[in-house]
């Protein structure tokens, strides 16, 4: 039934999708009624939901940190500006922040939030911010202004409540709001009040409180609108402390070229610059993904997935999070033994109180069969008896489940610390991609891994410290007893290659380094990399620096660590408690493609009616599909204009493939206008499904909106 | 300049507060005439952006303590501001107060009429409207019954409209009082340095910032008359000039030297007038960090957007669908076309290029079809995919044609620019020229 | 003489300043003048009019065609001033003034009528069917107590051209309707300087108006012309100060004989005969006139003369920059090849980096992006239009346009222009040749 499923979940935007899952009862949630544990999985996968929203918003926060602390600095300048009367000959310009935020659009509602709650708890309590939608007209930008400024303001005291309200319908002017700031001024407000740090208070500086307008999204305004609101701001300058904030997409240019001069040239502007996208997702896959703090993981293909979507379609960190939480919940809801995807005790716990049925679907788990095979007969024999012995076992197993990840983070950090440093990265720029390779298959057998390692051969020896050094600060923070050792080792590799030079500094051969700086200087192409390894060899078995002994020990030690900690995940048994896996199912949700699946559905209607009499080999149409796939396998012959009565006369032929055999005449002509009507039906069906709509060049013909014989 | 009915000393200072503008005000005094007389009931005046028009009068208004009211019609979105803010300088605010709730013209006057009698003009009363332009697209009687006021009301009242448009495109197509046309002529060389030499640098002498202007004017006056921009400009370059005292290199005298240093700067600097690339503010800050300053990193220095894949794709496949003729897709985007010489489909019409007549709208299919044909890997026509497209339009990198409830087949236009496109296309190595008609 | 003006130095400002004072409210044409110059006809026939509506309350209607500033208002004033020195209709007649440029539709031009008819507390807030009824209703109310006939209303509309365009004109019908009927005594006097006004109404409301046209087309010979001048600018005999005024009054006389002036006024008179540009032109001297000259002198005519023929785009052009004069002569080049057909930017910007590569040495190689703002602000000075506003969806480079000016205002610009590059004058010459 998987085709059914995919087709008609595909026609869902994702977004509702995840929306539905968390309104939905929780009895009613975990599929299978059958199962016992349904509650806790939900619960599990709840507040796994949980911390990762609330790590993403910290983490946009640290991410935003900077930008909004260089807003909020520029504010606070040009606000001692303007309290401080020093009117230069530019007192005119408005002074205006163009925010850089890129195109990924759907993550700045969030930075916008964090930017205005951040201004009016330290800058001020005027913040307006705008919305293109509600601005058609300058009109309505006013009227949005000052609804959100004096809305607020008397909001605070309603006895004049509803003169403002009056006010605001009636007609709108700057005019207006430079008399409520002044009174606002006189009588300080008990927003200021409340809002006000004490210094700012003391130091007398309340009074000019700059008034913040946010445009949020600066492309879609209306020209003249914003024209003609920057011509009057400009009017108010003296009165009105006014700021604006322009949140652009695209690039600064776009300021210039809709802007006139004879508006831009009464605008201040300086530019800021977000966090690109691509580093903030790097960020994201580092505290989200390459972490055993959360002990549901993602498959290789499934991290390919998300990724792809990423950087083909919506650079949108935001809905990149939202995919991981999908994958959570598919993964919670559609693998019974997620219950014991959770923290170490817990699972552990929860392993010894197993119910009967998810120790046989344990003992049908490839990973745990070929763990099974490794062992020796009499263990097998009690693995596939004894629930007992295989739920000790599985305890076991989570046990290693867990020390595994928290030796293979560390481990594939150093690897990529290694690595990243080599010309052209082999192992991939991003440690994503090592990760994905990691995950994947065997390291060590692979071409770039033995590339990379040659490469790292012939490593200078200050930046092979270096790295080494990198390392050993990494692995500090992991804490197994393994990894200390490791760290230990690392060490002391680092102490024996700095005692090297000062102990027998002359019978290192300098040119050898030499040699291989220049290398690493006109280290350009592959190709002439291998040929200079190649001499290198050659020249090895010649003569060896003690250097490069202890070099090719490093390494061999690395190369150690990396056979036995990152080996990929499907090995290790119990996996599929953890990772989730099943990547084509996601890319359904996540991208979602209704003309494909409607099309599906229309040329194999066997998927959704599981009637057997529909079942056809390609190109052929049953007669007795329904009239709408009939009549759409027809119309696929046809061309951009499709004639009417033809068409009709093919539906006929066909649709009365079987019964026209023993039609005698007489009777074969009332079916005759009911299949007419059947045919105008199934058309405007087709209408209505957006394939053909008619025309008006043709009388009796409609065209076609699709192309091609999909 | 000496006025009858005005004080002198008033005057005096006037006239130094107003360089190089002596006899616009006199002229403009002499239209006035004497606060009790009768003027002439609408004044035109008209002039470049920054020749002290709105400037002039408002000073005279203000130092002589005329009955005045300034309104910029930018700011009146309806009618009924414009009302509103001549009633309350006029006749205080419970006059405003009874202007019903959105005012006719004849409420207008019918008030105006009521007030006027209570309290008849001493003085003559002006309405200055400064961006007068705007007054046309307001209310087609409006324009002319405001340049005939004074007889509509009979009260001595004169309306200054001020504008850098000239007359002849506000005379609606009936006529209708005319006006006295009043021009302010743009500063010459010799007021320009007069006036900006004014806001010299406290720490240098005069005669320094006066023979830096005179510097400035000889670069920029050829393309720049804007004293507003120019300004900018002196404030923005200033520093830069005078570096080289700072560091002892030179002294005041030798300008010679000052020029030299400065020269090419301003030379670069001319790739960037009018374009605001920086804030003063911001540009003092470059010069502090940065001593040798390279080309200013204004707004265009960063011209380039970060964009997904599939999006760039997207946006090349528009700028194709619409520079290219649809007749030609075949040639460009087929597999397997045999040989077609363009002479073959080359029409006689088609010797403009189509960069230069710009984008043609094109339908959704085309560009999708374009977009599979480019794009190197195969791509499912998936939600995301037209998401993109709408999000393009967001961003206005593309336009759509015609209504957006048109679902069936909506028309795009691509709103960048080819250098824009190149850029682009060179990130995901597609060699855009080979693909376009104009570059066969 | 000098002597005798530094001791009534006073007095003599005093006196210009008065004598300024009387000829502004003249020219402001504050002040009806005694008798309408060269309207004596009208006056009568007009006059003959009203008088039929005021005294003997027949109805009546009548439309005054005449070019702007050809008098129509002021002949009305003259009219009116003189009916209502008539005792029995002072008390009688009441007036109705409306003006097309205020009443901009029915609902305001009645309420209007109401409030001149001081009827708002009457009809207090009675709802009306029609448009009709409500103006039956204002003119029953007229109906003064026991005398059977009402009250004579002269409604005058000002501007009447426009009425013309209010939906399906009511008023105009209805008011005409009740200056047929006999219902009340209604003259309907409509002014207007539209000739072909009659072609604005429709059929229905055309024949209910008395097809009485009053037409001002001011038949002046020059010689009257310059009498109207003459009495315009003399002041009157009741001036305070005989004196100055006997000298002022001779000066204009002096004036009207000069030679310079008098071909200065017959090129006023060629091209316009009406009064109220000859008003400004009188104005624009008079008010050169100060206590350091106190008397009116032909330089002072030919200076405003020179003001008020000053042609104001050629004065924009000379404040344009080089850049901007530049995309002028290429618009002008693209105009010569595409024969007028509209240009975009991106084809301005074509011609003119052709012309900095090939024939410039002179003008500096400019970003697209300056060029393009150069072009916006000729856009906003309105000398380049766009051919449909439909600004919105097309992006500001391939916006159609046409350029606004003649071959000859730019020539003459180029030729006044300071210091302009030779080679553009080239340039420009090659296109204008």
């Amino acid at each position: 039934m998987n085709e059914t499923s995919s087709v008609s979940k595909g026609c869902f935007v994702f977004k509702s999708a995840s929306r539905k899952r968390k309104r939905q009862g929780v009895d009613g949630y975990m599929g299978d009624g059958s199962d016992d544990n349904g509650k806790d999985r939900f619960r599990i996968c709840q507040d796994l939901r949980e911390t990762v929203q609330q790590h993403t918003e910290v983490l946009q926060d640290q991410l935003n940190k900077k930008v909004l602390d260089d807003l909020v600095q520029f504010i606070k300048k040009h606000e001692l500006c303007n309290s401080s009367d020093v009117r230069r000959q530019g007192a005119r310009e408005i002074p205006t922040a163009a925010l850089m935020l890129g195109v990924n659009v759907p993550d700045h509602t969030m930075t916008f939030r964090s930017l205005c709650n951040l201004l009016q708890e330290s800058v001020t309590p005027f913040v307006v911010s705008l919305h293109a939608k509600g601005c058609a007209t300058v009109k309505f930008l006013i009227q949005r202004v000052l609804e959100q400024l004096m809305g607020r303001g008397m909001a605070l005291d309603e006895e004049q409540d509803d003169e403002t309200a009056l006010h605001l319908n009636t007609q709108c002017s700057i005019g207006d709001l430079c008399q409520w700031y002044n009174s606002v001024k006189i009588r300080p407000h008990r927003i200021l009040e409340r809002s006000i740090k004490p210094e700012v208070k003391n130091n007398g500086l309340y009074w000019s409180l700059p008034i913040v307008v946010i445009f949020k999204d600066f492309e879609a305004f209306n020209l003249q609108a914003l024209q003609d609101f920057i011509l009057i701001c400009s009017q108010y300058t003296q009165e009105l402390p006014l700021i604006f904030i322009f949140g652009i997409a695209t690039s600064p240019i776009t300021i210039q070229h809709r802007l006139p001069h004879s508006v831009s040239s009464l605008l201040c502007i300086e530019v800021f610059h977000s966090l690109s996208c691509t580093q903030h997702l790097a960020c994201v896959f580092d505290k989200l993904i390459l972490t055993s703090k959360f002990p549901f993981k993602l498959s290789s293909r499934v991290i390919q997935v998300l990724i792809g979507i990423f950087l083909y379609h919506d650079f949108s960190v935001q809905s990149f999070v939202k995919g991981l939480q999908l994958s959570m919940l598919e993964h919670f809801n559609s693998q019974p033994l997620s219950v014991l995807c959770c923290k170490k005790q817990e699972a552990l716990l929860r392993a010894k109180t197993l119910s009967q049925k998810n120790v046989e679907r344990i003992r049908h788990l490839p990973s745990f069969m070929r763990y099974v095979e490794t062992q020796e007969p009499q263990d097998q024999v009690l693995l596939l008896t004894s629930d007992e012995h295989v739920k000790e076992v599985c305890q076991k197993l989570l046990k290693n489940l867990h020390k595994y990840h928290k030796n293979y983070y560390p481990i594939l950090q150093c690897l990529y610390s290694l690595t990243s440093l080599l010309p052209k990265c082999p192992m991939g720029k991003h440690i994503r991609e090592l990760h994905v390779t990691c995950n994947e298959k065997n390291v060590w057998e692979m071409e770039e891994y033995h590339s990379a390692m040659q490469l790292l051969r012939i490593l200078a020896k200050d930046e092979l410290v270096a790295a080494l050094r990198e390392c050993a600060g990494i692995l500090k923070s992991a804490n197994t007893k393994k990894m200390q050792n490791v760290l230990k080792q690392v060490d002391e590799f680092v102490v024996r290659l700095e005692e090297l030079d000062n102990l027998h500094t002359e019978d290192l051969p300098g040119d050898d380094v030499a040699c291989s700086r220049k290398d690493i200087q006109r280290r350009t192409d592959l190709h002439y990399l291998q040929k200079s390894l190649l001499e290198k060899e050659s020249r090895k078995t010649r003569k060896m620096s003690s250097f490069e002994i202890l070099r090719n020990e490093v390494l061999q030690y690395i190369d150690e660590l990396v056979r036995e900690y990152l080996t990929p995940a499907e090995l290790q048994p119990l996996s599929e408690v953890c990772y989730y896996s099943s990547s084509g199912v996601l890319r359904q949700r996540l991208n979602a493609a209704p003309r494909t699946s409607i099309q599906a559905a229309l040329s194999h209607p066997f998927h959704y009616l599981q009637n057997e009499a529909l079942k056809t080999n390609d190109g052929t149409v049953s007669s007795n599909a329904p009239d709408l796939c009939i009549i759409y396998k027809l119309h696929l012959e046809c061309g951009r204009l499709i004639n009417l009565y033809d068409w009709l006369e093919a539906f006929v032929t066909v649709s009365s493939a079987t019964e026209d055999k023993e039609a005698d005449s007489e009777e074969y002509n009332k079916p005759k206008n009911l299949k007419n009507a059947c045919f105008i039906q199934a058309v405007s069906e087709m209408e209505f499904l957006g394939f053909v709509k008619s025309t008006k060049q043709k009388t009796d013909h409609v065209a076609r909106l699709t192309w091609g014989g999909c | 300049m000496q006025c009858a009915g005005y004080p002198e000393d008033k005057l005096r200072s006037l006239a130094d507060r107003l360089p190089c503008r002596e006899t616009q005000v006199t002229t403009l005094l002499s239209l006035m005439g004497e606060p009790d007389q009768y003027s002439y009931p609408s004044i035109f005046i008209y002039g470049h952006r920054a020749t002290g028009k709105s400037h002039v009068v408002f000073s005279v208004m203000k130092d002589l303590e005329l009955p005045y009211t300034f309104v910029d019609c930018v700011e009146c979105v309806s009618p009924a501001l414009l009302f509103h803010r001549v009633l309350l300088a006029f006749f205080g605010p419970d006059a405003a107060a009874s202007l019903p709730r959105c005012p006719s013209l004849s409420d207008f006057v019918r008030l105006y009429k009521q007030m006027s009698s209570k309290t008849p003009a001493t003085q003559t009363r002006f309405i200055i409207l400064d961006r007068a332009e705007r007054t046309r697209d307001m209310d087609f009687s409006l324009l002319p019954a405001l340049l005939r006021l004074q007889e509509l009301v009979s009260d001595n009242v004169t309306v200054i409209l001020l504008s850098q448009v000239v007359w002849e495109k506000f005379r609606p197509n009936t006529g209708c009082f005319e006006p006295l046309l009043f021009h302010f002529p743009d500063y010459n060389k010799a007021d320009l340095v007069q006036i900006l030499s004014r806001d010299h640098h406290p720490s240098y002498t005069p005669e320094l910032y006066a023979s830096y202007i005179n510097i400035l004017l000889g670069v920029f006056f050829s393309v720049c008359r804007d004293l507003r921009e120019l300004r900018h400009l002196a404030a923005l370059n200033f520093p830069k000039f005078c570096e080289p005292l700072e560091k002892g290199e030179a002294k005041e005298s030798d300008i010679h030297k000052l020029w030299r240093n400065i020269e090419p700067h301003l030379q670069r600097a001319m790739q960037t007038v009018y374009l605001r690339e920086v804030s003063s503010m911001q540009w003092k800050e470059q010069q502090m960090d940065e001593k040798e300053t390279t080309t200013p990193r204004g707004l265009s220095a960063h011209a380039h957007i970060e964009l997904p894949y599939y999006s760039k794709f997207l946006l090349i496949a528009a700028y194709l669908a619409s520079f290219n003729p649809a007749r030609t897709d075949r040639r460009f985007f087929l597999k397997s076309h045999g040989k077609i010489k363009k002479t073959n489909f080359l029409k006689k019409h088609e010797k403009t290029s189509n960069h230069l007549l710009g984008p043609k709208p094109f339908p959704l299919d085309r560009l999708l079809a374009i977009f599979y044909s480019v794009v190197d890997s195969r791509v499912a026509p998936t939600a995301s995919i037209f998401s993109q497209i709408m999000s393009l339009v967001s961003l206005q990198l593309l336009t759509q044609i015609g209504h957006d409830d048109q679902l069936d087949a909506p028309k795009y236009k691509c709103a960048v620019s080819m250098d824009f496109i190149l850029a682009i296309s060179r990130t995901v190595n597609f060699d855009a020229v080979k693909y376009l008609y104009d570059f066969l | 003489m000098t002597s005798k003006r530094k001791s009534t130095a006073l007095t003599e400002a005093q006196c210009v300043s008065l004598a300024q004072k009387i000829l502004r409210e003249r020219l402001c044409q504050q002040r009806l003048p005694e008798q309408p110059v060269g309207l004596e006809s009208q006056y009568r026939h007009l006059l003959e009019l009203l008088k039929r509506t005021a005294v003997h309350g027949e109805s009546n209607s009548v439309l005054i065609v005449g070019p702007r500033g050809a008098g129509k208002t002021m002949l009305l004033g003259c009219v009116l001033r003189e009916l209502m020195n008539l005792k029995e209709v002072l008390k009688n007649v009441l007036q109705v003034e409306l003006n097309g440029l205020l009443q901009t539709d029915d609902k305001i031009a009645l309420k209007e009528i109401t409030r001149q008819l001081h009827l708002e507390n009457v009809v207090g807030d009675k709802v009306f069917g029609s448009f009709a009824e409500n103006l039956a209703f204002l003119l029953e109310a007229l109906k003064s107590g026991d005398k059977s006939r009402s009250r004579p209303v002269l409604f005058i509309l000002d501007e009447f051209d426009l009425f013309a365009h209010h939906k399906n004109q009511t008023l105009l019908y209805n008011l005409l309707d009740v200056s047929q009927s006999a219902q009340a005594p209604v003259a309907v006097v409509g002014l207007t300087c539209r000739l072909d006004v009659l072609e604005l109404l429709e059929k229905r409301v055309k024949s209910r108006f008395s097809h009485r046209q009053i037409h001002l087309l001011n038949p002046l010979s020059f010689t009257q012309y310059v009498e109207a001048v003459g009495s315009q600018l003399s002041l009157p005999q009741d001036f305070p100060h005989p004196k100055f005024c006997d000298e002022w009054n001779r000066s204009v006389t002096k004036l009207c004989e000069d030679k310079s002036v008098e071909e200065l006024l017959r090129r006023q008179f060629n091209s316009s005969k009406d009064f109220r540009s000859l008003y400004m032109l009188l104005f624009l001297a008079v008010i050169r006139v100060s206590p350091s000259h106190s008397t009116l002198r032909e330089s002072d005519l030919l200076e405003a003369s020179r003001l008020i023929s000053a042609d104001s785009k050629a004065n924009i052009l000379h404040g344009l920059s080089v850049l901007e004069l530049c995309l002028i002569i290429a618009m002008k080049h693209l105009n010569d090849t595409y024969d007028g057909e509209p240009f975009n930017f991106q084809m301005v910007h074509n011609e003119f980096t052709k012309f900095i590569q090939r024939k410039s040495h002179t003008i500096h190689k400019f970003e697209k992006p300056v060029v393009m703002k150069a072009f916006e602000h000729l856009v906003e000075l309105e000398m380049v239009r766009a051919v449909d506003s439909a600004t919105g969806k097309v992006q500001r480079e391939y916006q159609l346009m046409r350029l606004m000016l003649e071959h000859g205002q730019v020539m003459e610009a180029l030729q006044k222009y300071p210091q302009c590059p030779t080679d553009v004058k080239q340039w420009a010459l090659s296109a204008f040749a």
